[in-house]
């Protein structure tokens, strides 16, 4: 974690000073350098900020969860924007020293699904409460993280096969599921979903755990046809029964070990026939039958298209054109399922170039992106009751405020990855209120740092329209419009030509409100 | 489908202090706003703020969807006890004759309804049997996008409810409001600007502190913006002034089943009861997904859902105070389940369904045609009313409104659950 310093009190952080709060100023945030003390004066904050061009900021800012001035450097470093597209495609190649420091914060994440289940049943630590700590974990993750391409698609592939993170049974098997898609986030799909299909988080959330050859419980069977593979239209009734008959067998020992485990007894043996797919399906142990099967859907061309098209979703625009999609679709399929050559022909595509800022940032989005944006760090929650002041534990609610935490969407669908959805005004509203919060430093108010406003003055003394393009530049990565200019003067009082140095009632007391414009703009709302 | 409820007091056992600290903040914006209400209009650093726009029209009916998500087993909550094939199909999760209430010949409530007991004596609840979409889908996210959308044929996606706003004169955003706190359904989205909100004392703008700068300052960077966050950032404008009547409505949750649904019913009943002209109001519910371990009738998930249906449904009719002559409540979710039970305790999915519909207009009681019940596995209950019958009447009845233009292509035959205004 950054080692921060404490710094004078300014009036407006007399609030939070009630709360011992760490105080980092001028540490920037996530995927900095480990810091060690800088001189005054050479803080990031006060440094001019170099802006990408266009077309590297559009591509670095919808492959990442926010552009920071560190994030913008290493970009340049790497030879642009394409260079570092490719240099993250190869995430093992990047130190990532802050997310790896994360390792130690939430022990249960390394507990095992026997231990998790004692310790639930013995009231010593409830599911749920290991739950949040991996989405917890999650949004820490996309903060701090220097690899935000990997990051990005292990989210994006674990809502593809989403495992609702809360739920009686699953949860004991919940972070494993996510390393297993992490493992093959950048890998090709058929291997992927065959861990994942076969993971007994996935058995367990979709009741395949509990299926029987007499009666095969649907539940997975259907949805592996109408949500991880073809999608809806494309299979009948009779393939849902004979992928439901595929899966019996695959199993767990519910509520006593919690281990996998394979029940021949249970498995349907007979002919089986699901789309072009026919096993003859004549051995009870059907896990090469199963493997074989969920290979074939990987490969098929709707599932080809089904997925080439949520990529273009959550990555081009809410109506990519077919054109595009259909070229996606061949790739993916040319290239066995391999996911890296779809994302360099994504990025390359002219509906890709020409989509900057169409798309809506969705909750947990706008919650990593505003820390980032503000920087603001966020060090390990203490012991006892000051953990729930923490911004480590309260960036969870402001996430599920918004409209949803990483992985608590209820139904297996996953959370919607178009813009409209998150557009609602409800979403709106609450966004508004968690920048207003943050713009404040208001809270959380425990192991977290915010910029004192004097540190955002990029010198002594400024004209405002001055301060708003160094603010624009640092929250925005953009210059700041004239539009942007004349809301920062409205919400303020401040005119455009009026000198603001640390003495100006607007960094004494109403720079919340200022802030919180450039975070309340269709520019930080939008990736 | 599944939906995953936790067990526990979960998510929000540890951040009530957040709520707290969360509520004191826009408590205090929200007594700087009351101070501005006293004047019409003032000047404040070079913005006119209107601080009492005109009273907003009032809505002469109400309609409120409360979307059961996830596939109910409408067998369970109206049971056909006279249907001998049920007590077949279903050994472990059936519910004894003996134990339903409000019995006819063929129709029994299951016993967890009694929260809303009186409300059926009087005559205020009907059941429409054997409900559903014209053709079965059995995909959770199809079914319930087909219901919302409910224009067969057409790719746009309009919900009908927004068509149903879109009908009705004046067009403040309020007309149609959405309780939840994050994605809109279906049926509202469209063409017509609609509202949402989780609660209702979030129905302010954050920090604006009464001096309409912030909002002012908002119309400037927002202006001239077509986007889906631009347009509902327009909604937000027009709605936020009348957040104040709705607050001062104060909200009686305590009231209600201490559940989501509980919380989501009260603010729709503190939503009416602001009576600032809201005419459409949804309501979602997941958790209906049981495909294991439904329970039987003296308790599990089945027994438990329905106590909070029927509590919450309860609790929301005896709610609206002046407005309970115009608010009428329909259910619906987006199919039923199988008639044999699976061997897991649960059931999967099938095609018709139950649908509910309570207070202004309604000719309580049963209703609907009953198909008879098969009882080989993969026997549906058949639907004999297309849901949007029921719909229609609503629209047409209570809202003078075109079902041509409303539900397209739809063959309108009142069916008699509703009484016209």
């Amino acid at each position: 974690m950054p080692v921060s310093f404490t710094s004078t009190t300014s009036t407006a952080r007399q609030l939070v000073q009630q709360e011992p709060v760490n105080q980092s100023v001028g540490q920037s945030i996530g995927e900095a350098a480990p810091a060690t003390r800088r001189r005054p004066g050479k803080r990031p904050g006060k440094k001019r900020v170099r802006l990408l061009a266009p077309a590297d900021r559009h591509l670095v800012r919808r492959f990442s969860y926010g552009i920071t001035p560190e994030l913008a450097k290493r970009v340049r470093k790497a030879g642009g924007g394409l260079a570092w597209f490719e240099q993250q495609l190869s995430p093992g190649s990047i130190a990532d020293p802050q997310v790896d420091a994360l390792a130690g914060w939430y022990p249960s994440l390394r507990r095992g699904p026997s231990e998790l289940w004692r310790r639930q049943v013995k009231e010593i630590e409830g599911g749920w409460e290991v739950m949040d700590d991996y989405a917890r974990w999650l949004l820490l993750r996309r903060i701090k993280t220097r690899r935000p391409v990997f990051e990005m698609m292990v989210e994006f592939w674990e809502n593809h096969l989403h495992v609702t993170a809360v739920g009686d049974g699953q949860f004991t098997h919940r972070v494993d599921y996510g390393k297993t898609i992490r493992q093959h986030a950048l890998g090709r799909f058929d291997d992927m979903l065959v861990a994942a299909i076969t993971h007994p988080a996935m058995l367990i959330y979709l009741n395949a755990a509990e299926s029987t050859k007499e009666h095969p419980n649907e539940n997975l069977g259907r949805e592996l046809l109408e949500l991880h593979t073809v999608g809806v239209g494309n299979y009948d009734e009779r393939d849902v029964k004979n992928s439901a008959r595929i899966l019996t067998g695959w199993s767990v020992d519910m509520w006593e070990s919690w281990r996998p485990q394979y029940n021949r007894e249970d498995h349907y043996v007979g002919r089986v026939k699901v789309k072009g797919f026919a096993a003859k399906n004549g051995n009870d142990d059907g896990r090469a039958v199963t493997r074989k099967y969920l290979r074939y859907l990987a490969h098929h061309p709707q599932t080809a298209r089904r997925i080439a098209q949520k990529l273009a979703v959550k990555f081009v625009s809410d109506r990519p054109p077919a054109s595009l999609v259909d070229r996606l679709a061949r790739v993916y399929l040319d290239n066995d399922t391999a996911i890296k050559p779809v994302l360099r022909a994504l990025v390359r595509s002219s509906a890709f170039q020409n989509a900057a800022g169409k798309k809506v940032r969705d909750p947990g989005e706008d919650v990593v992106g505003t820390y980032r944006a503000l920087g603001i760090s966020v060090s390990q929650p203490p012991k006892g009751d000051r953990a729930g002041r923490s911004a480590a534990a309260t960036m969870l609610y402001s996430a599920q405020t918004i409209g949803v935490s990483p992985f608590g969407w209820p139904t297996p669908d996953g959370q919607p990855l178009d813009g409209a959805a998150w557009a609602s005004p409800s979403r709106l509203l609450a966004s508004m209120r968690f920048h207003l919060d943050l713009a404040g430093g208001w809270w959380p108010t425990v192991a977290v740092g915010y910029r004192e406003p004097k540190d955002w003055l990029p010198r002594r003394q400024v004209r405002f329209e001055d301060l708003v393009e160094h603010v624009a530049r640092i929250t925005l990565h953009r210059h700041a419009s004239d539009r942007l200019v004349e809301a920062c003067c409205r919400a303020t009082g401040v005119k455009r030509r009026e000198l603001v140095d640390a003495e100006h009632e607007l960094v004494q007391w109403g720079f919340p409100r200022f802030l919180s414009v450039f975070l309340d703009s269709p520019d930080h709302l939008s990736r | 489908m599944t939906s995953t409820t936790p067990t526990t007091g979960s998510t929000h056992a540890c951040c009530d202090e957040y709520a707290a600290t969360r509520t004191g903040v826009s408590r205090r914006g929200l007594m700087k706003g009351a101070v501005a209400l006293a004047g019409a209009s003032t000047v404040v650093g070079g913005a006119v703020v209107t601080a009492s726009p005109a009273q907003a029209r009032s809505a002469s009916s109400v309609l409120v969807v409360l979307s059961l998500r996830g596939g109910a087993d409408g067998l369970s909550l109206v049971v056909p006890h006279g249907d001998r094939a049920y007590y077949q199909a279903r050994p472990s999760i059936s519910v004894g004759s003996d134990r339903l209430l409000h019995k006819d010949g063929m129709f029994g409530l299951h016993p967890a309804f009694a929260p809303l007991s009186s409300y059926w004596q009087a005559g205020k609840v009907a059941a429409v049997q054997a409900t559903g979409l014209p053709v079965a889908n059995r995909s959770h996210f199809a079914a319930m996008e087909e219901i919302e959308d409910a224009d067969p044929g057409t790719t746009s996606r309009v919900g009908w409810l927004n068509r149903l706003v879109g009908t009705t004169s004046g067009n403040s955003p309020l007309q149609g409001f959405g309780v939840t706190g994050g994605v809109l359904p279906t049926s509202l989205y469209g063409p017509t600007r609609v509202m949402s909100g989780g609660a209702a004392d979030a129905l302010a703008i954050p920090g604006a502190d009464g001096d309409g700068l912030k909002k002012a300052s908002l119309r400037t960077v927002w202006k001239g913006n077509k986007t889906p966050l631009g347009r509902s950032m327009a909604s937000v404008f027009d709605a936020v002034g009348e957040g104040r009547a709705i607050r001062r409505a104060a909200s009686n949750k305590s009231d209600y089943p201490d559940t989501d649904l509980g919380r989501a019913m009260a603010t729709a009943a503190q939503i009416i009861r602001g009576n600032v002209g809201v005419e459409v109001v949804t309501v979602d519910q997941g958790d209906w997904d049981m495909h294991v371990g439904a329970g039987g009738a003296d308790g599990g998930w089945m027994n438990n859902n329905i106590r909070d249906l029927a509590g919450s449904m309860a609790a929301f009719l005896g709610d609206l105070g002046s407005q309970a002559d115009k608010v009428t409540l329909v259910t619906i979710s987006e199919f039923g389940r199988r008639v044999v039970e699976n061997d897991s305790g649960g059931t999967d999915h099938g095609h018709g369904n139950v649908m509910f519909v309570a207070g202004a207009g309604v000719k309580g009681g049963y209703h609907g045609r009953w198909p008879g019940l098969g009882t080989g596995y993969e026997s549906d209950l058949k639907v004999t009313t297309d849901y949007r019958q029921v719909f229609g009447e609503l629209a047409v009845k209570r809202f003078g409104a075109s079902t041509s233009k409303v539900f397209p292509g739809l063959k309108y035959r009142p069916l008699g659950v509703v009484q016209a205004r």
